[in-house]
């Protein structure tokens, strides 16, 4: 069995949290570490809605045919998040204003040694 | 000593120079132990910088070397104004191995002023384009005085971040301390679990095992509590000394810094590596004070990565030539200021997850 099926099989055996699970559980440990009082509940149709301060975001998959993977509302205004670390960096924008994000580039690792 | 497969270990490609940093606070016994290192026979061949804060260098001169070494002086203070300093010196020192002009030496070693935070020092060597192609920071040595240790730690910051980005913590003056060094070694534990902590008296250690900086991450000694206690590379007076979970399970804190391994037992594909470091960098900033990773790359399954962060600087992952042990999973050791081993859990999860549900649709 090549690496990349014995990696799918492990996969499937392996019980992995579905991406917006995944997220929930982010964005709540998030505000814990950022030490901002509220609190991320899931809504009946699975978007997630953080509230802190008052404010409200509401968050939820983009559509297929948007080149985002989330989507990201406050107050009639909505924005999309590439990817869960956009859409992280979208989330502590809002509720950390002080907040001033290292811009650093991580060269994507060497596949294969040398 | 847990036995290390020699083969394993984060060499330096055979052009790279490895660096050491040795760094303790004021009177820790720095320049006692770099004198003993330096009169040992297998440490001929080193350059020194020795850094002191002030105009006036005195330490240069209390170390003996034999002749095949060299030492460098720089005054001020490393971590403050003259960073480009150091990678002067450095590169001058390369320009001038290469040149002849001076032994070929095989090893660096920087002793910082007792004052310096290391790690914009660790920065300049990981960091400066020119002297990664030659230099690979071979870890970090801090010096711990047995004496004032406890009381150096409660009222300068500097010592303690000193201590949290060490690979090895050396404990002297033993013979002087007239109380129980236990409950300095506790702090030491809580602070840093994943560096052993050996002791020197009089600066006698067996310079080996000061050099030998990256076997633990290889050998997976990890503050992990599934990972089990683990003992000293040098037995201490009081036998062998255990980290570990036996200190503190749920990861140790001092104020806020916080030392935690994260396991993983399946690999990791290798963007789900490079998105965790660039959002580790940028959330986390200076308050990642040190990440030090065995990681099993899905695309490298026989060859794992070495991978070392200081802040928002990673150096780049250096490939062990195979697994030490049976135990292939990946081991992540962080050190960390204010950042709950929660949310770095949290983020792996769904950095994973986001990968994985990207790969399902492609293969789809």
């Amino acid at each position: 069995m090549t690496r990349g099926g014995e990696l799918a099989e492990q996969a499937a055996c392996e019980p992995m949290p579905n991406l917006e699970s995944a997220v929930e559980a982010l964005l709540a440990q998030s505000l814990a570490a950022w030490r901002v009082s509220g609190a991320v509940e899931r809504e009946a149709d699975g978007a997630l809605v953080v509230t802190f301060a008052g404010r409200e975001l509401r968050i939820r998959r983009a559509p297929a045919d948007l080149p985002f993977r989330g989507l990201v509302a406050e107050a009639g205004r909505e924005r999309g998040a590439a990817s869960v670390s956009g859409l992280l960096r979208h989330v502590r924008a809002a509720v950390d204003p002080g907040y001033r994000p290292v811009r650093l580039r991580i060269a994507p690792l060497p596949l294969l040694p040398p | 000593m847990i036995p290390v497969a020699t083969s394993c270990r984060r060499r330096p490609a055979p052009l790279h120079i490895p660096v050491v940093v040795l760094t303790g606070f004021l009177g820790s016994g720095k320049t006692t132990l770099l004198s003993r290192m330096l009169r040992h026979p297998g440490f001929s061949r080193t350059a020194v910088i020795i850094n002191e804060f002030g105009e006036v260098g005195l330490d240069h001169d209390l170390v003996e070397t034999s002749e095949e070494s060299l030492i460098e002086l720089q005054t001020g203070c490393l971590c403050c104004s003259i960073r480009g300093d150091l990678a002067r010196t450095l590169g001058r020192l390369l320009a001038a191995r290469d040149q002849g002009q001076v032994k070929p030496f095989e090893r660096v070693i920087i002793e910082t002023s007792g004052l310096a935070d290391p790690a914009p020092i660790l920065h300049v060597i990981m960091s400066d384009a020119g002297l990664a192609r030659r230099l690979a920071l071979a870890g970090v040595v801090t010096t711990v005085d047995a004496v004032n240790g406890l009381a150096t730690l409660d009222r300068y910051r500097e010592s303690v971040k000193q201590v949290a980005v060490a690979d090895r913590l050396v404990l002297t003056k033993g013979d002087l301390a007239s109380e129980d060094a236990a409950p300095l070694a506790a702090r030491l534990a809580t602070l840093n679990p994943s560096a052993p902590l050996l002791r020197a008296a009089f600066g006698a250690i067996d310079p080996e095992l000061l050099f030998d900086l990256t076997a633990d991450i290889v050998s997976g000694r990890t503050p992990d509590a599934r990972a089990g206690p683990h003992v000293d590379a040098q037995p201490t007076d009081a036998g062998p000394h255990a980290h570990g979970p036996s200190h503190d399970a749920g990861g140790g804190h001092d104020g806020d810094i916080s030392c935690f391994a994260i396991l993983r037992e399946a690999p990791l594909p290798a963007v789900v590596l490079t998105l965790l470091l660039e959002a580790l960098a940028e959330h986390c900033g200076a308050d990642l004070l040190r990440l030090k990773g065995l990681v099993d790359v899905a695309e490298s399954p026989d060859r794992p990565a070495v991978i070392h962060g200081v802040q928002h600087v990673f150096h780049p992952p250096a490939w062990a030539d195979r697994w030490p042990s049976a135990d292939r999973r990946t081991r992540l050791v962080f050190i960390m200021r204010g950042v709950p081993q929660a949310w770095v859990e949290a983020l792996l999860a769904a950095i994973e997850a986001e990968v994985a549900e990207v790969t399902n649709r492609r293969a789809q």
